[in-house]
């Protein structure tokens, strides 16, 4: 057997290349080059202070990306992500200081008002048949209109010390939200790659009418996975809010991009059927670095974009070319 | 001798584990239709990408009128005037016959637009020389039957003037009257001088229509190519499978145990209407009807795809109600769809994943999917049907049709049913997987599964069934059993008796 391997990479040793043919491997060679590469031009990006810090930027693009990467999977997608964590972060402003409940009940309101808001993207997606991009663009703007009219535009402030711990404080060496994004972490991979659950995510992304045939609940788990992405989102408002002591009605607008961006350089197909979780957090990585790296070499903002844009299209390029041989 | 219109010297291919063509010699004449037979993986399929264009050989030359050339891609290929009509047609449905016919190539006037008049007077033109002037060229091509839209392709084909034409097992999903009209299509081009080279697994349409046949296995041809005046049908099985197969049909009568499912008066829309009838442990019932008589509709219910809007099933002499196909499933109740690619299989993962979709809750160990155990029952299906396949992990994809049918019947053998549906469990695939489905269901009744099977193919029917039941628009209009049923009867139900005359 023969065949011709006439590919562009022949050069490259072997193990290199079988590296290459996954996605994921091509995110772990270009994290290396970018780690190296930052590094070289700034002193202070490689140490451990930055790097740390940086996590703490990262986790709420993070907790959305991982039931993202689920949904993207199935072959569907959720547009309405950012929405729903400034309508969470509103009502947990909203519910502590106007109706003056307490700042624990008012987190349980913040994460409920997530559950709430994916769960009817769930109704509307798998019980009503809405097409995903349509209903979660339709209620990525009511979600923001809720949080408008709710906040009336104000934004709540003043929350006692305590409460920036979740946002601001550290577990041993740790940031607080890092020590619950990797706890998040590892249980959205096993979820996705070691339980039947997971294994129906895939099978609805590859073919939903064989897996409807094949007894799979495909309503219920679709249903369930834009109800766990609200969930997130809440949680991601709860961070947020601790972080930035204080909820505002436009937070988090556009999110939903960089947390798309994240899942597909990270290998997830935008037309379902493949991906992973290690995936997404090599993408999450390499644009958290990306960005904080050319900001301390002092590269402008608006630079920034495009660099990210670009290195998601070489990404995806590399990874075809080494994959079509 | 005339110089063949296109000669195959020596071609070889090859993909990554596997050698799919081994120096192959093949050549084709005008005005000849040459059979191409061969089990699935022989190589037919990739013979003809390399005909079309759409692969390169990897060593091998292609003569056309005796002189050597390359056909980079497939565009290129039809301008060489070589077309081909495969057994999944390609037509967009929303746009015109016309439009189809014309796609790529639409007729423009001097202002670069589409000149639509002259696009659907060649498109009549067109049809009228394949004898289908009925076909209205303005109308889109949903809602075609597939005998038409067939008709469409060929004529999509000879509106790129082809002379050589590939028609890739053209009868798969036509009914008897289509096929008869396809073969007098078929003799027109050649009368005209079309070179048409015909693959089909169907061994009397060989003796029917084709002037010489050639026999591939394992990526070779095997022997040389024969008159088909000089062979007959055991030969070529025997050159197709390099074995002679018993029998096709080894059903032995069946010693039907107590009633496990039975039906009264479901009715679905219009395509399920006031259907009865029971079905036994260790018998096989066909159930036979034209395409679209609502049989595979039937199923669909009975799984609860489609839940029943009235009437009564019974499982095991209890009334139950089934509404999704999970609750058909628990009643022990399996469905093999008729089409395994678009119903059947997730064809990017593995023959593992595919095997226990329907039974993963059972294979979950704290909720976590147990990995021997996958493997362990997938290897037991692997080897008890004898899945070829390099590795439980090897993509369903990339398997043959016969083995991806019987990934299919594995994912369901795996749920342990006591009824089996079948929808057209051999269809599109070749003689020898044939046989061993043939083997299976009959060794399956004998452990006591009653099994429903959905044939439009007459001989599997009388062959394999207990009994036959006859569907005509969404009612069961007769049953006949082994001893009394003959094609001509089962026919003649099916079409309604008024009906039989006008054919």
């Amino acid at each position: 057997m023969t065949s011709k391997t006439s590919s562009a990479v022949t050069f490259l040793p072997s193990r290199l290349q079988s590296m290459l043919r996954t996605q994921e491997g091509v995110l772990l060679v270009l994290l290396v080059v970018i780690v190296v590469a930052l590094s070289l031009l700034s002193d202070r990006f490689l140490t451990v202070n930055n790097l740390l810090n940086q996590t703490r930027l990262l986790t709420e693009t993070a907790l959305l990306a991982l039931p993202m990467t689920l949904i993207i999977i199935s072959g569907g997608i959720d547009l309405s992500v950012g929405s729903m964590l400034a309508w969470s972060a509103v009502m947990l402003g909203f519910s502590w200081q106007l109706l003056g409940l307490p700042l624990p009940l008012a987190v349980l309101v913040c994460l409920l008002t997530g559950v709430v808001g994916g769960a009817i993207n769930g109704l509307l997606i798998a019980y009503v048949r809405v097409p995903p991009l349509i209903a979660t663009l339709a209620t990525l703007a009511i979600y923001r209109g809720f949080s408008f009219g709710i906040s009336q535009a104000r934004s709540a402030r003043g929350f006692p010390e305590e409460f920036a711990f979740w946002g601001q404080g550290q577990i041993g060496p740790f940031p607080t939200q890092f020590v619950i994004l990797a706890a998040l972490i590892v249980a959205a991979h096993l979820l996705l790659s070691r339980t039947g659950f997971g294994r129906w995510v895939y099978a609805i992304g590859n073919n939903e009418l064989a897996a409807r045939y094949s007894g799979i609940p495909v309503e219920r788990v679709k249903f369930t996975l834009y109800t766990l992405s609200g969930l997130m989102a809440g949680l991601a408002a709860f961070i947020f809010t601790s972080r930035v002591t204080t909820t505002r009605a436009d937070a988090a607008t556009g999110l939903e991009l960089d947390v798309i961006a994240a899942v597909v350089l990270g290998g997830t197909s935008i037309f379902g059927g493949s991906g992973s979780i290690i995936g997404t957090v090599l993408g999450l990585v390499i644009i958290t670095l990306l960005r904080n790296g050319l900001l301390l070499t002092g590269v402008k903002g608006d630079a920034t974009f495009m660099v990210i844009g670009i290195v998601l299209i070489l990404a995806v390029l590399v990874n075809n070319l080494v994959r079509r041989r | 001798m005339a110089v063949p219109i296109i000669e195959l010297r020596e071609i070889s291919k090859a993909f990554p584990g596997v050698q799919a063509l081994d120096r192959v010699s093949f050549e084709v004449r005008e005005g000849e239709v040459h059979a191409l037979l061969g089990e699935n993986g022989a190589g037919k399929s990739t013979l003809i990408k390399i005909l079309t264009g759409a692969h390169q050989p990897d060593s091998g030359t292609i003569l056309l009128r005796g002189q050597p050339i390359t056909i980079p891609d497939t565009r290129q290929g039809l301008k060489l005037g070589i077309a081909a009509i495969y057994q999944e047609l390609s037509l967009y449905p929303d746009l015109t016959v016309a439009e189809n016919i014309f796609m790529g190539h639409q007729p423009s006037n001097r202002f670069g637009m589409v000149d639509w008049r002259q696009m659907q007077q060649r498109a009549r033109a067109l049809l009228h020389e394949l004898d289908a002037d009925d076909l209205d060229v303005t109308r889109p091509v949903r809602g075609l039957s597939v005998g038409n839209q067939q008709r469409v392709e060929i004529a999509k084909a000879l509106s790129h003037d082809a002379r050589i034409l590939i028609m890739d097992e053209p009868t798969a999903a036509l009914t008897q009257h289509d096929v008869e009209r396809l073969f007098e299509i078929v003799r027109r081009l050649r009368a005209r001088g079309v070179a048409i080279i015909y693959i089909t697994h169907r061994l009397e349409e060989v003796f029917l229509l084709a002037d010489r046949v050639t026999v591939l296995r394992d990526g070779r041809v095997v022997g040389t190519t024969l008159e088909v005046s000089q062979t007959n049908q055991a030969e070529l099985v025997k050159m197709m499978v390099g074995r002679t197969l018993d029998t096709l049909f080894p059903k032995d009568p069946a010693i039907p145990g107590e009633v496990v499912l039975e039906v009264r008066n479901l009715s679905y829309g219009r395509t399920t209407r006031n259907v009865s009838f029971t079905l036994r442990r260790g018998e096989i019932v066909g159930l036979a009807g034209l395409v679209g008589a609502g049989r595979s509709e039937l199923a669909q219910v009975l799984f609860g795809i489609t839940p029943a809007q009235s009437g009564t099933i019974l499982v095991e002499g209890k009334e139950v109600r089934i509404r999704n196909p999970r609750e058909a499933m628990a009643l022990g109740i399996a469905y093999v769809p008729e089409d395994r690619k678009l119903q059947g299989l997730l064809l990017p993962m593995s023959v593992r994943e595919n095997t226990t979709l329907a039974v993963l809750r059972q294979l979950l160990r704290y909720g976590f999917v147990d990995h021997h155990a996958e493997s362990r029952l997938t290897q037991e299906y692997v080897d008890r049907l004898q899945i070829r396949t390099p590795s439980l992990m090897q993509q369903v994809a990339n398997l043959s049709g016969g083995n991806q049918q019987k990934v299919v019947l594995a994912k369901w053998l795996a749920a342990k049913p006591r009824v089996l549906i079948l929808d057209e469990p051999t269809r599109g695939i070749d003689v020898g997987a044939k046989a061993e489905i043939h083997r299976l269901m009959n060794a399956l009744a004998h452990q006591g599964m009653a099994i429903l099977m959905i044939s439009s193919e007459l001989p599997e029917v009388m062959g394999m069934s207990d009994r036959i039941l006859v569907m005509r628009q969404g009612s069961i209009v007769a049953e006949l059993d082994r001893q009394s049923a003959s094609q001509e009867a089962v026919i003649a139900a099916a079409m309604g008796a008024s009906e039989l005359h006008l054919v």
